[in-house]
């Protein structure tokens, strides 16, 4: 047998000879690759932008929030222009909260649901009553300015706290000093005394982002707003009385969330046996949800990528056949001169691998490329994990080898006579 | 017509040989084509020494092909003895017969069969690579052949770009790359013109003569029959004629 690297030049060698050939050849792992790794990238960014979203929301939290009742106002008033709908968490419902053993703090949100304008366009904006422990509790940071003191909840003020959309979109481009800056919502006038930043993107369910939020300390709220809000939906006025938009509960001990949810659904349940006019939302649950439906979109992802590399395979396998009926004469020579089967089939062999592996290769350039051009025109971000592009190869490679083989072994079966009578 | 071109003179002696190296008895070569068995080969010996120039000559249907196969051990008999030195070759397996081609016999064939995705050096060095000679004592020794066969400059250029004489001259030098037992050429002048065909017979002539190279030639071209010491002419499966007389007798 001949010596293993002169057998890898050799093969490379008739590689190098067809380049146009053995690119063509290899286009179907090529383009399997490919498309396995974009997909895969796209759905890894896809999975960390959700997941960074869930995590936002803190896994150590618990989020119970109001929601508005499909049939809510119906029963409540018969009047035309003017319904009533009264819906959501209470403050029994906090005290009852708060007396669950798990539960080290609620943090109140409530959306004021006025509207902001600018001039006379009205922003996507929201003034929101939060509790003091909205900062940390949303993970954010102050970029200017100061937090709420307590003082602020002592003696309700007309001030507040912007989120850093709202600070972009409300004041004009280079304004360097917004602090002590009036904001003016529906008659009153808020006097801004920090700008918050919440750099992990955390979105609650009916409030939105702490980004574009105008926040007001919840005694402020209360006194202002009390639980009612009116709102102008084009047929008539509208009345929400509503207490609460957003609990978020802190847990004292993570291993026993499971169960406190159990208990707090099932309290809210009780209380609110009428109309499920509330939702809970556990973080660390819609993880675990996440990773399961992950794992099902790989276990696809893989299938369609091994019926790809299977069709590609089969392709490289038909090639090389013709390939050995073409150089029967060489394999003819080569016997003659001195060669071993076995030194024929690793040719072959070596060079299918060798076919494939480079497929493999530009498979990978091409996913990555594939995604980037996704990311640059359609904002999607796209994640490539090393085991994936290794993966690729190595799998690319056992393609190689499977399919290889029987044209390979073809190869050395080649009567040396019979082939080198072939001109 | 210069010197060099021309075949030399006949007066030169046949050269009776060192030690045998071939021995053949009695080989015997039928082929089954369905129920028609074809005698091919119908009992054949001789005997090569070493040093010897060989022809071996027929018309076509003579078996010569037959022939050529059996001694470079592409092809068995059916039966009959072949000694390669002192080599038993009927019961060798596959792989030992590979073996064997690669150390002691060195193929020359009628279309050259050089491999042309390599230079010329590759292509010289590939039954070394297959008797696995480390990279540096190949290129030594290809470097040396080609040398020998005068095409020591063209080293790096590819069969594509070489005339059809310095193609045979390049197989020439690839067969001896192992120091083979004897050198086993099929036509090797077949494909080119006279003139060239003479040169290549003045190579192997020369390596005969200088080198004492064992040399055993296949072909059906009567000019040639001056340069051999031996000749073994094949008519039906049978040795017709021997020269010179009586070479196998002693």
């Amino acid at each position: 047998m001949m010596l293993f690297s002169d057998i890898v030049q050799l093969s490379l060698q008739n590689l190098r000879l067809h380049k146009v050939r053995s690119v063509l050849t290899s286009l179907g792992v090529i383009f399997g690759v490919g498309s396995v790794i974009a997909m895969l990238a796209i759905s890894e960014g896809a999975k960390r932008k959700a997941l960074e979203q869930i995590e936002a929301m803190g896994i150590d939290k618990i989020i119970v929030y109001s929601k508005k009742p499909p049939s809510a106002g119906a029963g409540v008033s018969s009047s035309r222009t003017s319904r009533i709908d009264a819906y959501g968490l209470s403050a029994v419902d906090r005290r009852k909260i708060l007396e669950l053993d798990n539960i080290e703090r609620i943090t109140r949100v409530r959306d004021a649901r006025k509207k902001i304008l600018k001039g006379l366009d009205r922003m996507d904006l929201k003034l929101v009553g939060v509790d003091r422990d909205f900062l940390e509790d949303s993970a954010s940071g102050m970029v200017a300015g100061r937090w709420f003191s307590g003082l602020d909840f002592h003696s309700p003020q007309n001030i507040c706290v912007i989120g850093s959309n709202v600070k972009r979109k409300l004041f004009p481009l280079g304004a360097r000093d917004v602090i002590g800056a009036p904001i003016r919502v529906e008659g009153q006038v808020f006097r801004v005394i920090g700008v918050l930043h919440n750099d992990i993107g955390a979105t609650y369910p009916e409030v939105g982002n702490p980004n574009d939020m105008i926040l007001i300390p919840f005694p402020t709220s209360e006194i202002l707003y009390g639980n009612y809000a009116y709102t102008d939906d084009g047929t008539g006025i509208r009345v929400t009385l509503i207490d609460y938009d957003v609990f978020l509960l802190k847990i004292r001990n993570l291993e026993y969330i499971d169960n406190t949810a159990r208990r707090l659904i099932n309290y809210l349940g009780k209380s609110h046996s009428k109309v499920k006019d509330w939702e809970v939302i556990v973080p660390l649950d819609l993880l675990k949800q996440r990773e399961a439906t992950q794992n099902i979109f790989t276990i696809v992802m893989s299938s369609i990528a091994g019926i790809s590399l299977i069709v590609g395979g089969i392709g490289i396998m038909n090639i090389m056949l013709a390939s050995v009926f073409e150089r029967r004469k060489e394999i003819g020579t080569r016997r003659a001169l001195g060669a071993q089967k076995v030194d024929i089939l690793l040719q072959f062999l070596i060079e299918t691998v060798s076919l494939t592996s480079l497929g493999g290769l530009l498979g990978v350039i091409l996913g990555i490329g594939i995604s980037q051009i996704i990311t640059y025109y359609a904002g999607m971000p796209t994640v490539y994990s090393l085991w994936s592009i290794v993966a690729s190869m190595l799998i690319s490679s056992l393609v190689g080898v499977i399919f290889g083989t029987y044209p390979a072994w073809q190869a050395a079966q080649q009567n040396p006579i019979t082939v080198l009578r072939a001109e | 017509m210069t010197m060099s071109n021309s075949i030399p003179p006949f007066e030169i002696t046949p050269y009776a040989g060192g030690e045998v190296v071939l021995r053949l008895s009695d080989i015997r070569k039928t082929y089954n084509s369905g129920e028609l068995a074809v005698n091919v080969l119908k009992g054949i010996s001789f005997e090569i020494r070493r040093g010897q120039f060989v022809g071996i000559v027929g018309t076509s249907g003579s078996g010569k092909s037959t022939m050529l196969n059996i001694l470079g051990m592409l092809d068995v008999p059916t039966s009959g003895s072949y000694l390669l030195e002192d080599i038993n070759v009927e019961t060798l397996t596959d792989q030992e017969q590979a073996t064997i081609r690669n150390r002691k016999i060195g193929f020359i064939f009628q279309s050259f069969n050089l491999f042309p995705y390599l230079t010329i050096e590759q292509n010289i060095e590939v039954p070394m690579i297959y008797n696995r000679v480390s990279r540096r004592v190949r290129r030594a020794r290809a470097l040396e052949l080609a040398k020998q066969v005068g095409l020591g400059h063209r080293l790096g250029h590819r069969p594509t770009q070489l005339s059809g004489g310095e193609c045979q001259r390049v197989a020439v030098a690839r067969s001896l790359g192992n120091h083979p037992t004897f050198l086993l050429a099929d036509e090797p002048t077949g494909n080119l013109d006279e003139k060239t065909g003479n040169e290549i017979m003045n190579l192997f002539h020369r390596l005969n003569r200088e080198q004492n190279v064992t040399i055993v030639m296949v072909t059906h071209n009567p000019l040639f029959e001056p340069h051999y010491d031996q000749v073994i002419r094949l008519r039906d499966g049978l040795v017709v004629q021997e020269f010179p007389q009586g070479a196998f007798a002693s």
